[in-house]
């Protein structure tokens, strides 16, 4: 690929980010979503790959310059927390004993995904933009005069 | 006499290699969250490696042929990506990159006075 392929490497970055704080929004927002069996929100988690990365075969091979790993969305899944029991007997979704299961989002984690999500969208962002204005410069050579 | 080719042709090399290392940078932030990812970074062969070992180039010509070595994408020995040294990395090499522009733009400067007559 030429300089011009960074730039699709650049904003498949920013996709996956993004996809990223959609997952991390939805976990925030679902903390209090309550619900019996497989009906209860689970932690939502994004699986990201890349299909070049995974087919390299024995570590110290070149890669092809043409064919760089580029980062894709594979799922979304479920992840296994435990869910965290809360007792309000009066709860529609409490069990015999009077627990409601609330989803095992922990909030901490959940705000500081939203830090590294978003320092790795700027980062994809600022990659995008000195590809963008050094292809710009080698556009211009020659212009002078 | 300035013998312009070999000085184009060599920054051109050089040009190549610095875009080169900003894909693989901006490939390496693009994966920071991607599952089983190895860092990449640029090296060069061993072919160049034998040419260092041998000296310095003292000429275009001689620097030429050290050029023809090409550079290949390999995993890198640390194997994590860090969002704040590749970014370092990348702002370093967009200004080499800027800096042989402006090279490329002198020589061709150069040849455009010559072609003038020396007038500007």
């Amino acid at each position: 690929m030429g300089m011009f392929g960074v730039l699709d490497i650049s904003s498949a970055g920013m996709d996956v980010q993004q996809a990223r704080l959609e997952v991390a929004a939805s976990n925030i927002a679902n903390t209090r979503t309550t619900g019996t069996g497989t009906a209860a929100y689970r932690p939502l988690a994004v699986v990201v790959r890349s299909a070049i990365a995974e087919a390299q075969g024995a570590a110290g091979t070149p890669y092809s310059a043409a064919q760089l790993p580029m980062p894709v969305v594979a799922e979304v899944v479920e992840t296994d927390v435990a869910p965290k029991l809360v007792y309000d007997p009066g709860h529609p979704d409490a069990d015999a004993r009077g627990m409601v299961a609330l989803p095992g989002v922990d909030p901490v984690t959940s705000m500081l995904d939203l830090i590294s999500i978003s320092r790795g969208y700027e980062a994809n962002l600022r990659a995008f933009d000195i590809t963008r204005s050094l292809l710009q410069r080698t556009l211009d050579l020659g212009k002078s005069r | 006499m300035l013998n312009a080719d070999p000085v184009i042709a060599l920054l051109s090399r050089a040009l190549d290699a610095a875009a080169l290392r900003q894909t693989v940078h901006a490939t390496n932030v693009a994966n920071v969250n991607t599952e089983d990812y190895r860092r990449l970074e640029v090296i060069y062969s061993a072919e160049l490696q034998r040419l260092q070992a041998a000296g310095p180039a003292i000429d275009a010509q001689e620097a030429l042929q050290w050029a023809q070595a090409e550079p290949e994408v390999v995993e890198s020995a640390e194997t994590t990506v860090r969002l704040d040294q590749e970014m370092a990395q990348m702002a370093e090499n967009a200004v080499r990159y800027q800096a042989l522009l402006g090279a490329i733009e002198r020589t061709l400067g150069m040849l455009r006075t010559a072609a003038r007559d020396g007038r500007e």
